[in-house]
């Protein structure tokens, strides 16, 4: 088509340009073969868009599906008779008196009341259906209420994890025997159980409210929640004056010169360093050379803290450009020092923008693990700190180590301590773009 | 919980000083009916201020350094036969002391521990009623020659606003320390680590095999077989990273193509967020995801397909990572596609361009540094990514382009030689320095080189 | 019928001849809204074939935006809407069938700025003509390339260092590199939007020389400030008050006896 065209215009072939009419049906003739080209590409672009939000919504559905169920768990329902004798031989309710009870026997007891086994080797069995917490629990519940002594109450236990995945169905009945974690035996218990109307499956109290534990179906999160809600404590508390000092000395106050380059090369390239190498600064500044104590959440906010320093230190300065200069020519005109104009003008000016910077740090923070592996907050620690020197763990590093556990319940209990770990990102993200929103000043 | 108090009565002393300086301050006001210099309460804040930041020096310098003299002093009172036996390692001996010092006791410890222990006790009592001793001098001294120097004449504005500006001044400082501390406590341990191991085994060895040397030493034909050949870790990081780069490259690129030029205001102001989510997802639920969702997936197909594919992948990691670092690479992208000035796309639209065309003969040419840079930050970050590695790739240190099996990465051996208990001296442990070095200055080197490529390009648009 | 009756409607409004003997874009009843703004209010003109036609008025007068939708090119801006007609050879652009990339092939485009790409001279003439395939080989391009440039007048500044980067020529090299550039597709309209005021005197003149010259083979409407440059290179001059066309007639006649007394006062220099 194309040469015919040209052929048919020889003359123009002299002129070198081609005439316009010429040009016009050249440019219809290919137009559907370029148009198709153009879709092509804006079908990519939205392919890409879609694959990523795919992954997106792919990866929220997996963890979601896979934590919701771990907010529940098994329980079975016993009447219990709450004897003070046994279960409190001193009678003044001490833990050292309610150590030295007996309440596992009176749960077993009641246990063996339903489903009647014969012989050493079942009543074995049967002992390990109610989960190790049993005398805590009961220990627990005099506690808060010694108005029980003497009652026959019915009381809910945790089942022991194997059994939660036996009701849930992932472990088989039809699969034989031999390879599998629960004995016929404890299944035929667990039928008498079911028959009896005993066992329900509801809201886990341990999840929210339980510590690091052995035992898939008594942990929870709360002493990582605690952790962490103290590391962010710490790292707020040093970053945030910190890095809002640095900010205002380096837009306001210093001159352009080779320290304040220096300085702020620098903080650029804090901001790319591995967090890995910030964990592994800590380990040799803070613990080696100060001695600090492992494990503890102040170690672990000061090396975040550093680590957030240069979002916050970024996003500061960002705001405080924002700020006019009429503004600040305006205080210097009616005779204000330069500290007054900072502090009663430009700080409080920039301050939406520096609050959100600092909670986009913190929310990076409180989701970072590896730095706080090398600082030891991955040991096994089952007390709830109380201070920032207790050693405590944090819920990402929680994560992680329940990732890494065997045992099929602690899967679900790590999908659903990842889904109130995002939800607190997504909580803090929201009020960061919130406070964009609410407070930004257009000028 | 000593100096906890200890800072409570330092911080309350500092607060009175406020109200003397202030009613000095005030008193002057009235008795000389005239004005002063600066407002009253700056009175108060210099006098506090004055009092406060000294003593707060005295206090940390106190605290920090006591321990260090202690453990010097300490050595004294260890036994000979301690000293000189074979494997005296004095870390140990120290942390043997504390504990008891602290009460926890294992066992039973040798008589010369626990008298180490009381003599320890006993310093720490004395060194605390030092400290108290010298910081109640410092603040009262400090605090009163500061309350003297009020008078009509003095100027406590100006001479408070230049503590605040030092203040201000050292805290900016910090970032500087932050990268000497990283690097002091990288180069070091490096050092020590390349004396025992020479730099050209480590980086152009092809094994990496670290042990303890207490298992050398233990004999039973252990010797040698510790390797430090970093090879295996950086074929295996570089493994990954192409493999993510597989990934998020082209779905970046895509993205940021057709946000900044084909979608409109509200469907970008509605996915650019979303994509960025992928960004703020925390690292250990990427781990998580990949290795108990796509590892197992990628297996069972790949059986389905006749493929063996080890349970702990260089894929699963890659692709996981791929799409962490999408945002990285479409964001940015973004950004520099959206900086090349719309007078350009008009002489291409001008000209009769498609769409089509004027992204990709005249938007993206002109882009191309800053795209180029995107991808590189991109890299910096997936090479000094952690926790995906750690749960996903597996620790067999294979040296292999087999995106199918099992490989280790830097971040992952550093991260699997650090947690847990160290002997500070051994090799094994003074590897992971070595490691953390090289990373730094891969990253690093990257993302100086990145920012240089974003600093000309932007230039060039001015 | 209908639109002989509207034409009347707005020749009560324009004052002047708005038609053209051989017409080669009719614009019939144009309104531009910017969201809830109106931006050209019912304007009605005729460019003829092979004349230079400029567009004068004051500053927010809507000149530039009326010259944008000869080619479309207010489709990039989303809160537009544009009504009535625009015609080119009997085709209206506006019409749903028509593709805007033949079209801004036919009519060309010189901006305020110039705005060459960041490649090579060679490559910046060439673009339009590649995207297209207006050359049949590499030999043909090259011609048309020369050409190009020569029509423009930067041939003889240039032929020497095609390969050097396009943004490195001074800036009224740029604009005759960028009118090179439009006139590389073979328009048969090219539109300029005030394209010398970026520019010094000594550069102005001699792209109003060329506009001169282009003017015996191409229908070029411009848009200017200086009513001197529309004096000394258009034959027809249509002058714009407030989105609405005041007075279309011979350049001549407009500055020597404007018919309507905004254009008097506009001429004389009471608004501006």
């Amino acid at each position: 088509m194309l040469c015919m065209l040209l052929k048919n215009t020889e003359n123009n072939m002299n002129k070198k340009i081609i005439n316009p009419e010429d040009a016009t049906n050249i440019v219809k003739n290919s137009i559907v073969k370029r148009r198709s080209k153009d879709s092509r590409l804006k079908l990519f672009g939205r392919v890409a868009i879609g694959l990523a939000v795919c992954f997106l919504l792919f990866l929220f559905y997996s963890i979601f599906t896979k934590g919701y169920p771990g907010f529940f768990q098994y329980y079975v329902t016993l009447d219990i008779n709450f004897d003070r004798e046994r279960i409190d031989p001193k009678g003044d309710l001490s833990d050292n008196s309610l150590f030295d009870g007996d309440a596992s026997a009176i749960v077993n007891e009641s246990l063996f009341f339903i489903i009647e086994p014969k012989g050493r080797k079942e009543k074995k069995l049967a002992k390990k259906i109610v989960s190790s917490g049993k005398d805590v629990r009961i220990a627990k519940m005099v506690k808060d209420d010694p108005g029980l002594f003497g009652t026959v109450t019915k009381v809910k236990f945790a089942l022991d994890d194997d059994i939660d995945s036996f009701l849930r169905g992932y472990i088989k009945r039809e699969t034989p025997e031999s390879e599998r974690r629960i004995s016929d035996k404890v299944i035929g218990f667990i039928d008498k159980l079911n028959e009896e109307g005993r066992i329900s499956y509801e809201f886990s109290d341990y999840i929210l409210s339980g510590s690091a534990s052995g035992n898939p179906e008594m942990a929870g999160i709360k002493g990582a929640f605690i952790g962490s809600i103290l590391t962010l404590s710490v790292c707020l508390l040093i970053a945030f004056p910190l890095g809002v000092a640095t900010a205002v000395y380096l837009e306001e106050i210093a001159k352009k010169n080779r320290i304040t380059e220096i300085i702020e090369v620098n903080i650029n390239n804090l901001a790319a360093v591995p967090s890995v190498v910030f964990g592994i600064m800590g380990l040799a500044i803070f613990i080696s050379i100060f001695g600090m104590p492992r494990s503890i959440p102040l170690v672990g906010g000061m090396v975040l803290a550093l680590m957030t320093l240069p979002t916050i230190i970024i996003s500061s300065r960002a705001a405080i450009r924002a700020v006019p200069p009429s503004v600040r020519d305006a205080a210097y005109g009616i005779g204000a020092s330069k500290l007054q104009v900072i502090f009663h003008h430009v700080i409080p000016l920039a301050m939406p923008g520096m609050l959100t910077g600092t909670i986009i740090g913190m929310a990076q923070a409180l989701g970072e693990t590896a730095p706080l592996l090398m600082i030891g907050m991955v040991a096994f620690i089952v007390d709830i700190p109380n201070s920032v020197v207790d050693p405590g763990t944090v819920l990402p590093v929680q994560i992680f180590m329940w990732a890494d556990f065997a045992e099929r319940m602690f899967i679900q209990k790590t999908s659903a301590a990842i889904i109130v770990l995002l939800g607190f990102l997504i909580a803090m993200n929201a009020l960061a773009v919130y406070l964009r929103k609410k407070l930004e000043r257009r000028w | 919980m000593f100096s906890f108090y200890l800072l409570t009565v330092i911080l309350i002393i500092s607060l009175l000083f406020f109200l003397l300086g202030y009613n000095r301050a005030k008193n002057l006001i009235n008795s000389n009916k005239k004005n002063l210099h600066s407002l009253t309460h700056y009175y108060g804040i210099f006098c506090s201020l004055s009092a406060l930041l000294p003593t707060l020096g005295v206090f940390f310098i106190f605290t920090i350094c006591d321990d260090f003299i202690f453990a010097e002093l300490i050595k004294e009172y260890i036994p000979d036969e301690v000293i000189n036996s074979k494997d005296y390692n004095f870390t140990i001996v120290l942390a043997q002391i504390n504990n008891s010092v602290e009460g926890l006791v294992f066992g039973t410890p040798p008589q010369w521990v626990t008298n180490a222990a009381e003599i320890w006790k006993s310093w720490v009592i004395k060194s605390n009623i030092l400290t108290v001793i010298v910081c109640a001098i410092t603040i009262l001294t400090s605090g009163f020659l500061s309350y003297k120097k009020i008078n009509s004449e003095f100027r406590s504005r100006n001479a408070v606003e230049k503590i605040v500006m030092t203040i201000l001044a050292v805290s900016s400082v910090i970032a500087i320390l932050t990268t000497i501390a990283i690097i002091f406590s990288v180069v070091f341990e490096s050092i020590r680590f390349f004396a025992l191991i020479p730099y050209d085994e480590f980086l152009f060895g092809t094994v990496w095999n670290p042990q303890f040397e207490g298992a050398e030493r233990a004999g039973s034909g252990q010797e040698g077989l510790s390797q430090y050949g970093a090879i295996p870790l950086f074929a295996g990081t570089f493994l990954i990273s192409i493999i993510a780069l597989c990934v998020s490259v082209p779905i970046g690129l895509f993205s940021a193509i057709y946000l900044s030029e084909y979608a409109s205001s509200k469907e970008r102001a509605f996915f650019k967020p979303l994509l960025e989510v992928l960004a703020g997802i925390p690292t250990v639920v990427y781990g998580f995801f990949a290795a108990l969702t796509v590892a197992p997936f990628l297996r069972s197909s790949g059986s389905m397909l006749g493929l063996d594919i080890a349970s702990e992948s260089a894929l699963a990691a890659g692709l996981v990572m791929g799409i962490m670092i999408i945002p990285f690479i479409s964001s940015l992208s973004d950004d520099v596609i959206n900086a090349v000035p719309q007078s350009l796309r008009d002489a291409g639209y001008g000209l009769g361009s498609t769409k089509n065309e004027t992204v990709m003969k005249i938007v993206l040419p002109a882009a191309l540094p800053g795209v180029v840079a995107s991808i590189i930050l991109a890299v910096s970050r997936a090479v000094g990514e952690t926790m995906i590695v750690v749960m996903a790739a597996g620790l067999a240190a294979n040296l292999t382009a087999n995106p199918l099996e099992a490989v280790t990465t830097v971040t992952s051996q550093i991260v699997t030689i650090l947690v847990g208990d160290q002997e500070f001296e051994s090799a094994k442990t003074l590897s992971a320095f070595a490691l953390a070095l090289t990373l730094i200055i891969i990253t690093l080197g990257m993302n100086f080189y990145a920012l240089h490529v974003v600093k000309k390009y932007r230039e060039q648009y001015e | 019928m209908n639109s002989k009756k509207n034409d009347l409607k707005s020749l009560e409004l324009t004052v002047g001849d708005v038609f053209s003997k051989n017409a080669r874009l009719k614009a019939r009843n144009v309104n531009v809204f910017y969201g809830e703004n109106k931006a050209i209010d019912n304007v009605t003109i005729d460019i003829g074939s092979r004349e230079v036609i400029s567009f004068i008025g004051p500053s927010g007068c809507g000149k530039s935006t009326f010259l944008r939708c000869f080619n479309r090119m207010n489709d990039t801006i989303d809160s537009c809407v544009i009504q009535g007609e625009i015609t080119i050879d009997e085709e209206n652009i506006y019409d749903k069938k028509i593709d805007v990339v033949p079209l801004r092939a036919r009519i060309g485009m010189v901006f305020q700025k110039p705005n060459p790409f960041p490649k090579s001279i060679y490559d910046n003439v060439a673009y339009g003509p590649r995207i297209h395939g207006l050359s049949e080989n590499k030999e043909h391009l090259d011609n048309i390339v020369e050409e190009s440039l020569k029509r423009a007048g930067l041939w003889q500044e240039v032929s020497d260092r095609l390969s050097s980067p396009g943004t490195g020529l001074s800036g009224g090299q740029q604009q005759r590199l960028c009118i090179a550039r439009a006139i590389a597709v073979s328009p048969e309209v090219i539109l300029m939007d005030e394209p010398c005021s970026a520019l010094d005197p000594i550069a102005t003149a001699k792209i109003e020389e060329l506009i001169h010259e282009l003017g015996n083979e191409y229908s070029i409407v411009i848009v200017t400030h200086s009513m001197q440059q529309a004096a000394r290179v258009s034959k027809r001059t249509a002058y714009f008050h407030l989105g609405k066309l005041i007075e279309v007639g011979k350049t001549k006649e407009i500055f020597t006896r404007p018919k309507h007394n905004q254009t008097e006062a506009y001429i004389s220099g009471k608004i501006g």
